[in-house]
């Protein structure tokens, strides 16, 4: 089983730019440093409008710099993907129903399974 | 030694110093994901801040191993503080169930001596190649009147960690 993630990377991202907590706290907009050492610290979580600022700095995506929380919220994801194709499964679905079961199924195993079968 | 199967390990490595210690944090062969040194300004709690610290670190990277330096080998010219220290550092791993894992001096060199590093600086700078992000922090080449660059803390601690997947 693949080893988890840290729930973010941004003090490695910051660290590999030579940027201080201080410099980043600027560039992010933020009055000072604190808010820079909390998140790095894990110990609270950037808003959304912080974590696009992150992405526009480090030139990597949302999903890398916060891989551990992704990892978590993709899991979450595909369980009730999984309970809602249950749901809404029917041997002859409508366009509509065979549609969004594609979606589902591409949520639960990955859309590389889904290109491969296809 | 049985090793865990490496992918994206998280390692720890520890290098001790007179001032406080270096450390680096592995995950997988490739990639850093920090690094730096931790001076200590209390001399006469230096090993309990320097375990503090360390605790601080396993706390928030929860590594797989923690890698430190084997100092009771023959020839190993350690300070008793800093064997206390390791010993320490290994007793700290083992409360957190945190495997451990000892290199000598010897043995880090032989991990590096297919890429012909000589000296210590020769494998700071092969580091430094393998992980340009620590680059800007390589000091000068040290003079024979120089005393080690603290920053030296940082390779020898990543040496340490990569030791690990070799």
């Amino acid at each position: 089983m693949p080893r988890r993630k840290l729930p973010n990377y941004l003090r490695t991202h910051r660290k590999r730019t030579g940027f201080s907590q201080e410099e980043l706290a600027f560039l992010l907009g933020c009055q000072n440093a604190s808010k820079v050492s909390r998140y790095e610290r894990f110990a609270r979580l950037p808003t959304l409008k912080t974590a696009l600022a992150y992405e526009a700095i480090f030139g990597a995506s949302i999903r890398e710099l916060f891989a551990g929380i992704y990892e978590e919220i993709e899991q979450e994801v595909r369980k009730r993907a999984e309970t809602l194709a249950q749901k809404i499964y029917t041997e002859n679905p409508d366009l509509l129903t065979a549609s969004k079961l594609d979606h589902l199924r591409a949520i639960i195993f990955g859309p590389d399974i889904i290109e491969e079968n296809s | 030694m049985k090793r865990l199967p490496c992918d994206n390990l998280r390692i720890l490595g520890i290098a001790p110093s007179t001032r406080g210690f270096g450390f680096a944090v592995l995950e997988g062969e490739e990639e850093l994901i920090d690094w730096g040194v931790k001076a200590i300004r209390r001399r006469e709690y230096k090993n309990e801040d320097c375990l503090r610290q360390i605790a601080d670190l396993t706390d928030r990277y929860r590594p797989d191993v923690i890698v430190v330096e084997n100092c009771h080998v023959k020839g190993s010219r350690r300070s008793p503080r800093i064997q206390k220290l390791i010993q320490g550092i290994l007793v700290l791993a083992s409360q957190r169930r945190i495997r451990s894992c000892r290199f000598s001096r010897v043995q880090v060199r032989k991990a590096f001596a297919l890429s012909g590093t000589l000296t210590k600086y020769d494998r700071a700078l092969e580091i430094a190649k393998r992980f340009p992000e620590l680059a800007p922090r390589l000091p000068r080449r040290r003079k024979p009147w120089m005393s080690e660059d603290e920053r030296m803390g940082i390779f020898d601690a990543t040496a340490l960690a990569f030791s690990y997947f070799r």
